[in-house]
């Protein structure tokens, strides 16, 4: 029998309801129903008083305390308007503390074809310098600034590059002149654009006229303006700032051989010029005038095709960039290809060997590992280049699943055959030796303060992926850990 | 009703002093002052009772007789004494019973000294190694010829062995602490491009000029060898702006709330990672001139050449935290000797 009394004193419970007001609502009054915790489980957790939601990441809240100043390190005055641009690509070729070379000799007209520089470092003499500085040659990446004078070592490759332009001179005393055409290749940071810096200082030195253009990127990169070239089928496309800008660095390069000749053809051009002007006052009306940039461009080329004039070094670095579409939009909103830029075009006409340089030449275009876009077809007409020369009974064959551009494949075609005149310099590792020679270099200079011997060259030439001298520089100059 | 004489405060308002250290022989001036440094921040605490330096001094004319006769002179008179101004030396009672004219000398060579010199010294040397500072000339000392030794497969090793013999310890300790002092959020290449960067821009720099109102560590090489060896020229900004202490606040210990302001030493890695700490701060606070990945390194350097050349603020907050050292110097309480 259960006990009377608990049911009873419920019940006054109830009754008393009023008195006892803190109790009774628990009790008899629950505020949940007593099968579902759900209620309870998805109300809201109270808000504690004070505390405030952070601000959310990225925007600014209104900050009301006094004497605080806005956080943040540099508040002052912001660099003014290109600026921090030339901060970044500021070339600095000299270090006043680096010690000078006592052994360091020059590069001279007479010894840039010297075999016996094989293995060197040789200096730039000071005219080169100016002269590759105003074609921007020198890259910011590259170690120039540590040394006290800008000097290169003098590789197999080099060599190499050198006895071309050899070939080219000695074939101008006969009928046929010569134009050879090379794609320099290899790893990241292996020389590329070093080498091609190397020959364009030997055109420099022989007095050849050289044409550089110093980055393919800045050409199709659409930062620059560009107009319809009228009466061109299919349709081309001219950069009249580029141009102008390319005309100038061309003056202050070649600027001796310029004020020296006169123009023998007569050229067609909207502005007077007059019958005995020289050369360097048509480049000048080109620079003055970018609206006629490029038709003073085209007379200055045929000026240099007639008969007498120098050699022609055409040089480029970054050729990845204009095998391909450019970002520039034609007049019905599609990707203008690069091959359709007429400054590209003339480039290519000269690579692909579908016109001729009349008083002989080299055309040298250097590729890029590091800022390069895809090109599968320039990477398979380089690779079985190489491969023909390295294992030619072993050569990669095309992808069928990759996108082929057609226009470069066509160009690019005579890479593959028998020809000897277009042809890839695979630039490789450097020898021990080569190695040491840089090396003994770098320590004369005080940048490297080590005692070079065998054991030292191999353990940096190993680190250095069996001596990639980017890579070698990096890890005995540069104290990259 | 509470009582009077509260027992808690009663305690809590006795200064706390450390009582005289009787067992503690006094420390005779002679053996202190010769050597101006305090040579407690070693990076190995090694037991220095053995060695010369800690040795008591011979009296002055004694060691003059010595190396009189080491070097085969004649020596002072051991028979006649030492001269008056030597016995009075640090004796105020009996200077002042001089005769006038020696009295002045003294008087002349107590301010000779320059007037904000102290007569205590803020700065350590290293006393492990080979005293003086790496100068980075890796594997150019002669290596000492082993004999051949019969029955081994590979050669003995030439001692000294190499800096860079040790697979984990190859690269400078220095360098190593700025890289990872540098490093955020775990990117340590970011940081060792960073730290390439800081030599390159300090190798390029032109020789900096040397303030002498802020001196460098004794024995630094002078102004002009530094570009060419940026490793030491980091070295020596950091180590010479290091505080060779740093202020602990303890709570409670000098009563009336004020928190007691202890110096403590810091150790050779402590000292330098405060270093560049405040480097960095300061680095920070320049102004950022240029764009891309290299600008805070380019700063970092920059305030490095300004330490060395003494128009760094960071100077005037070491010099801050060694005179509230010096100021706090009595709160230290020495451990009781067993």
């Amino acid at each position: 029998m259960p006990p009377s009394t608990c049911l009873r004193s419920l019940s006054q419970l109830s009754l008393d309801a009023s008195t006892h007001r803190s109790i009774v609502p628990r009790l008899l009054h629950p505020r949940v129903a007593c099968f579902s915790t759900s209620a309870t489980h998805y109300a809201q957790a109270p808000k504690k008083k004070g505390t405030t939601a952070a601000p959310k990441k990225g925007v600014k809240s209104l900050n009301t305390k006094k004497g605080k100043q806005a956080s943040g390190g540099d508040s002052g005055k912001r660099p003014a308007q290109g600026e921090r641009k030339a901060l970044r690509k500021r070339i600095v070729l000299s270090n006043n503390n680096a010690l000078e070379v006592s052994s360091l000799k020059d590069l001279s007209k007479e010894s840039a074809f010297s075999e016996q520089n094989e293995g060197q470092v040789m200096g730039l003499p000071e005219h080169v310098v100016d002269a590759l500085r105003a074609v921007e040659a020198f890259k910011t990446t590259q170690g120039w600034s540590l040394f006290r004078r800008p000097a290169v070592l003098m590789r197999k490759e080099a060599i190499q590059v050198a006895k071309l332009f050899k070939e080219v001179e000695d074939s101008a005393s006969g009928q046929q002149k010569k134009t050879l055409r090379r794609i320099l290749s290899g790893e990241r940071m292996s020389g590329k654009s070093t080498l091609l810096l190397q020959g364009l200082t030997i055109g420099f030195l022989r007095d050849w006229f050289v044409i550089s253009l110093p980055e393919a990127q800045d050409i199709v990169n659409a930062h620059t303006d560009y107009a319809p070239l009228p009466k061109s089928e299919p349709m081309q496309y001219t950069q009249d700032t580029y141009t102008a800008n390319l005309l100038q660095q061309i003056l202050k390069s070649n600027g001796s051989f310029l004020e020296s000749a006169k123009l023998i053809t007569k050229p067609d051009l909207p502005l007077p010029l007059s019958a005995k002007a020289t050369l360097k006052e048509l480049v000048a009306l080109g620079i003055a005038n970018p609206e006629v940039s490029w038709p003073v461009f085209v007379a200055l080329w045929n000026e240099l095709s007639q008969p007498g004039r120098p050699p022609i070094l055409l040089a480029v670095d970054g050729l990845s960039h204009m095998m391909g579409d450019s970002k520039y939009m034609s007049a019905d909103v599609k990707p203008v290809h690069a091959y359709d830029l007429t400054i590209i075009r003339l480039f290519i006409d000269h690579l692909s060997g579908q016109k001729q340089l009349p008083n002989g030449g080299i055309v040298l275009g250097a590729t890029s590992q590091s800022n390069a876009p895809t090109s599968p077809a320039l990477d398979f007409c380089v690779g079985v280049a190489e491969a023909q020369q390295k294992t030619p009974d072993n050569v990669p064959q095309w992808n069928p699943y990759k996108k082929v551009d057609v226009r470069v494949m066509e160009a690019l075609k005579d890479l593959n055959s028998e020809k000897s005149d277009f042809d890839v310099i695979k630039v490789g590792g450097l020898s021990k030796e080569e190695a040491r020679a840089i090396m003994e270099y770098y320590a004369e200079s005080g940048m490297l303060r080590h005692q070079i011997n065998d054991r030292f060259v191999n353990e940096k030439w190993s680190l250095a992926g069996m001596g990639n001298i980017g890579e070698l520089e990096k890890a005995s100059v540069r104290l990259r850990l | 009703m509470p009582p009077r004489l509260n027992i808690t405060t009663f305690t809590r308002s006795i200064a706390f002093r450390p009582q005289p250290r009787l067992q503690w022989p006094a420390r005779s001036a002679a053996r202190c002052t010769p050597s101006q440094c305090r040579l407690y921040s070693d990076a190995n605490a090694a037991d220095r009772s053995k060695r010369v330096d800690a040795k008591p001094m011979e009296h002055v004319s004694e060691e003059k007789a010595a190396v009189a006769e080491a070097m085969g002179e004649q020596g002072p008179d051991m028979s006649q004494g030492t001269p008056v101004e030597e016995v009075v030396k640090g004796d105020k009672a009996a200077q002042e019973k001089l005769p006038k004219v020696m009295q002045d000398k003294i008087k002349a060579q107590s301010n000779s000294a320059p007037k904000g010199s102290r007569s205590y010294s803020t700065t350590t040397t290293q006393t492990s190694g080979s005293g003086g500072l790496d100068m980075g000339l890796v594997d150019l000392k002669s290596v000492a010829t082993v004999p051949e030794t019969p029955g081994l497969k590979f050669q003995m090793p030439t001692l000294p062995l190499p800096k860079d013999g040790h697979v984990k310890h190859r690269y400078d300790p220095v360098v190593e602490q700025v890289t990872n002092l540098l490093m955020r959020h775990g990117e340590k290449s970011v940081a060792q491009r960073n730290m390439a960067l800081i030599l390159q821009h300090l190798r390029t720099s032109p020789i900096p000029t040397i303030n002498p109102q802020k001196p460098l560590l004794p024995g630094a090489p002078p102004p002009s060898h530094l570009p060419l060896n940026p490793i030491l020229y980091l070295t020596l900004a950091i180590d010479s702006v290091a505080p060779v202490m740093r202020i602990r606040s303890q709570r409670g210990a000098a009563g009336g709330g004020v928190a007691l302001q202890i110096p403590v030493p810091l150790g050779q890695r402590q000292r330098r990672r405060a270093a560049v700490q405040w480097i960095m701060g300061a680095a920070s606070k320049r102004r950022n001139m240029g764009s891309g990945k290299g600008s805070f390194a380019q700063r970092i350097a920059q305030e490095l050449i300004a330490v060395v050349q003494g128009t760094s603020s960071i100077w005037e907050r070491r010099n801050a935290i060694h005179k509230l050292g010096v100021a706090a110097r009595a709160n230290i309480v020495l451990p009781r000797k067993k």
